[in-house]
């Protein structure tokens, strides 16, 4: 059932992709390598909440800061809802607090795209060795 | 901890922190390094040990920091000779 294998293993990276976005390294807890997903997970976070907290709510800002925002999002659907709510409630930053906010915000997220890619990629390898590829 | 309660959590941070303009803002790199070298070799060492790990985040953490130092100094002296 060659066909079957196949479309099982797109399930698989697909939900190992998914996974890695919607919590950072949760991706590497489904390949079964905890270690590494409890460092991307803590570096990560720690990341992003500082950001969070230099700058406020106000740094994630889709309408605003739209290249910034593609980059925070990687993070975390959740970017999404706090996007909205700092769009919808006019909260606002300047100055460094900003600048810093966002370097940090936007580099946890595209730390974390680096992880999903390899998240995706050891499961690929995993799936690869089963099938015997 | 539910999503929702990382949200509020999260969304309770309503108000930047001050923070000064003065040559210490460039400490703010370093957490920044730190995170990327540990990201980064966390998804590239083959194998995860304390001591490898360390060493080699360590390494990259202060590659990072070196980098930056001579590309400050660089900027610095092509500003001089400009201004100068």
């Amino acid at each position: 059932m060659p066909r079957s294998s196949a479309s099982n293993n797109l399930v698989l990276l697909l939900t190992v992709g998914l996974a890695a976005w919607v919590v950072p390294g949760a991706g590497h807890i489904l390949v079964n390598e905890k270690k590494r997903a409890l460092i991307i997970f803590t570096a990560i976070v720690l990341t992003f909440g500082i950001g969070i907290f230099v700058g406020s709510v106000a740094v994630i800002n889709p309408v605003g800061d739209k290249p910034w925002y593609v980059a925070q999002i990687m993070n975390s659907p959740m970017v999404a809802a706090i996007g909205h709510l700092t769009t919808t409630r006019g909260y606002a930053v300047f100055g460094w607090p900003k600048e810093v906010g966002q370097i940090y915000t936007s580099t946890a997220g595209l730390l974390n795209l680096l992880c999903i890619v390899n998240a995706v990629y050891l499961a690929y390898l995993r799936g690869a060795q089963k099938t015997g590829d | 901890m539910s999503p929702m309660a990382v949200f509020v959590v999260v969304a309770a941070f309503t108000r930047p922190e001050q923070i000064g303009t003065g040559p210490a803002m460039m400490l703010w790199v370093l957490p920044l390094a730190a995170s990327i070298a540990i990201v980064y070799k966390a998804t590239k060492v083959p194998k995860i040990t304390a001591r490898s790990f360390i060493k080699e985040s360590a390494v990259l953490f202060g590659s990072i920091v070196v980098f930056v130092f001579v590309s400050m100094i660089v900027g610095f002296v092509l500003t001089w000779l400009i201004v100068e």
